[in-house]
């Protein structure tokens, strides 16, 4: 039965989540169209078992750097400043609940969010300017035949589309133009079409029960 | 209760297409049908990464991606979590430190989960630790900043990423390159593919992630699937070179019966 249920309700659940969208009108005999059981009874599941997973994953989170603190393992410091950034964002955010429409809260609340999580993100973000330079020179040494056509394709794509192109030969911004829209275009919706049928067989498989490993192998 | 309109179609296709995955599977499932897949580089790499790991007496980096399990994205989840399989037998094997990292809540149970039992049935259930699967952030640039402090500070050997990946792909393959790690990454995400050809020694390209559950395992059922997908593929090749002919010769039948 440990397998059985999960098995069971995957199917059920997947059957209304797939029907939801497509049907329309009340299912005999529920008097409920697939719409509204899904709103109605699995929407707010979903709510209730994402907030046990957040939790479990906060547990975790804090149990393992609160433990790097207490035996104050290399790096611990690093530990400590999450677990206290964490429970000051915690304790701001209930405030922010509590005190919905305090304007003085509601600011202090956008404000912990502009000037400390979204210049972090940005930071992070913007390392990858760098990181695309350091790839892209791996990529580009003419190591193989592969290699040297990404390398030419790139030289020809850079040139037609900066205005230096044109200059230097009035053909590379058509050229650029045809490889973007044909072999380009024909690729990746090879790839795109190959990988949204595995997407579906994998979907089936887990609907049907055959795909057992996301509950712990076969 | 009736289809809405411009899925009559689509309904009816993912009938059929389902009648004949489950009757693939059948018939490998009985042995009445043979199924051999060609060779995967970056499947088979794994074995290799994580031997090097456990050689040099470093840890294998674990990432399925950072989508959820549910949306467009979540079969790309389920098959990274069918590779974690493998990974932690191997791990168990070879005695090597795994470390997985997630991004998403509902993700972290079922990772842990799947850890856990891949030590459980090799054997070794004490390898199980608590940092084993570690949760580090919803947030997308956190997590990719959690990640890539474990690589700095635990200089990790292998680096595997199998799942969706978003604009976090290639800060993750550099992070692992800079650190010497060996990698094997994978996505159907389109627009990530590149990032990973360039900074990772291997990349499973596309639908290739869904194959590695079969791949790995040689599970009759999985690789039913497999080859029931590219049935699926050569009918919508034909449907694409027919429909092509049709519409060049004036004849919209198949484009009108496809959006309906």
């Amino acid at each position: 039965m440990r397998r059985e249920i999960p098995l069971l309700i995957t199917f059920l659940v997947g059957i209304i989540f797939l029907f939801g969208p497509i049907t329309t009108g009340n299912i005999p005999v529920l008097e409920m169209s697939f719409r509204q059981i899904v709103s109605t009874y699995l929407s707010p599941w979903t709510t209730i078992i994402t907030a046990f997973a957040i939790g479990l994953a906060s547990i975790n989170l804090l149990r393992l750097h609160g433990s790097y603190v207490a035996r104050k393992r290399s790096g611990w410091i690093n530990s400590a400043a999450l677990v206290i950034s964490m429970l000051f964002f915690t304790v701001a955010r209930i405030i922010r609940e509590l005190r919905p429409t305090d304007p003085e809260v509601v600011a202090f609340y956008g404000r912990i969010f502009d000037n400390i999580a979204a210049p972090l993100s940005g930071a992070m973000f913007a390392i990858l300017a760098f990181y695309i330079a350091s790839a892209s020179y791996r990529a580009f040494r003419a190591r193989s035949l592969e290699a040297s056509v990404l390398l030419v394709a790139a030289i020809i794509v850079m040139l037609g589309a900066a205005p230096v192109g044109a200059l230097i030969w009035d053909y590379f911004p058509s050229l650029q133009r045809w490889l973007l829209a044909v072999p380009n275009t024909a690729g990746q919706r090879a790839i795109i079409i190959g990988a949204a049928i595995g997407g579906f067989a994998t979907s089936l498989r887990i609907l049907f029960g055959l795909e057992r490993g996301y509950l712990g192998g076969d | 209760m009736e289809l809405v309109k411009g899925n009559i179609f689509g309904f009816w296709a993912m009938v059929v297409v389902s009648i004949c995955v489950v009757l693939v599977v059948y018939l490998t499932k009985n042995g009445k049908f043979l199924v051999k897949l060609r060779r995967i580089a970056g499947l088979e790499a794994i074995e290799e990464a994580i031997g090097r790991a456990t050689e040099m007496g470093k840890p294998v980096h674990f990432s399925p991606g950072i989508a959820d399990v549910t949306g467009d994205t979540a079969p790309q989840t389920f098959a990274a979590l069918e590779v974690l399989t493998y990974v932690t037998t191997l791990s168990a094997k070879y005695n090597a430190e795994l470390i997985v990292t997630i991004r998403m809540p509902n993700v972290f149970p079922l990772a842990q989960e799947v850890v856990r039992q891949g030590y459980l049935a090799a054997g070794k259930p004490d390898l199980f630790q608590e940092e084993t699967v570690r949760f580090l952030s919803s947030e997308q640039f956190a997590y990719i900043a959690g990640v890539l402090g474990i690589f700095t500070r635990q200089r990790v050997a292998a680096n595997l990423m199998i799942g969706a990946f978003w604009a976090e792909s290639l800060l993750m393959a550099e992070g692992g390159s800079q650190v010497g790690a060996i990698q094997v990454a994978g996505t159907a995400n389109m627009h990530q593919i590149p990032f990973f050809v360039a900074a990772c020694d291997y990349t499973l390209i596309g639908e290739e992630i869904y194959a590695g559950g079969a791949y790995l395992s040689q599970d009759k059922v999985r690789l039913g699937s497999i080859a029931a997908q590219d049935y699926v593929k050569f009918a919508l090749m034909a449907s694409i070179l027919v429909g092509a002919v049709m519409m060049t010769s004036g004849n919209d039948w198949l484009r009108v019966l496809f959006v309906k």
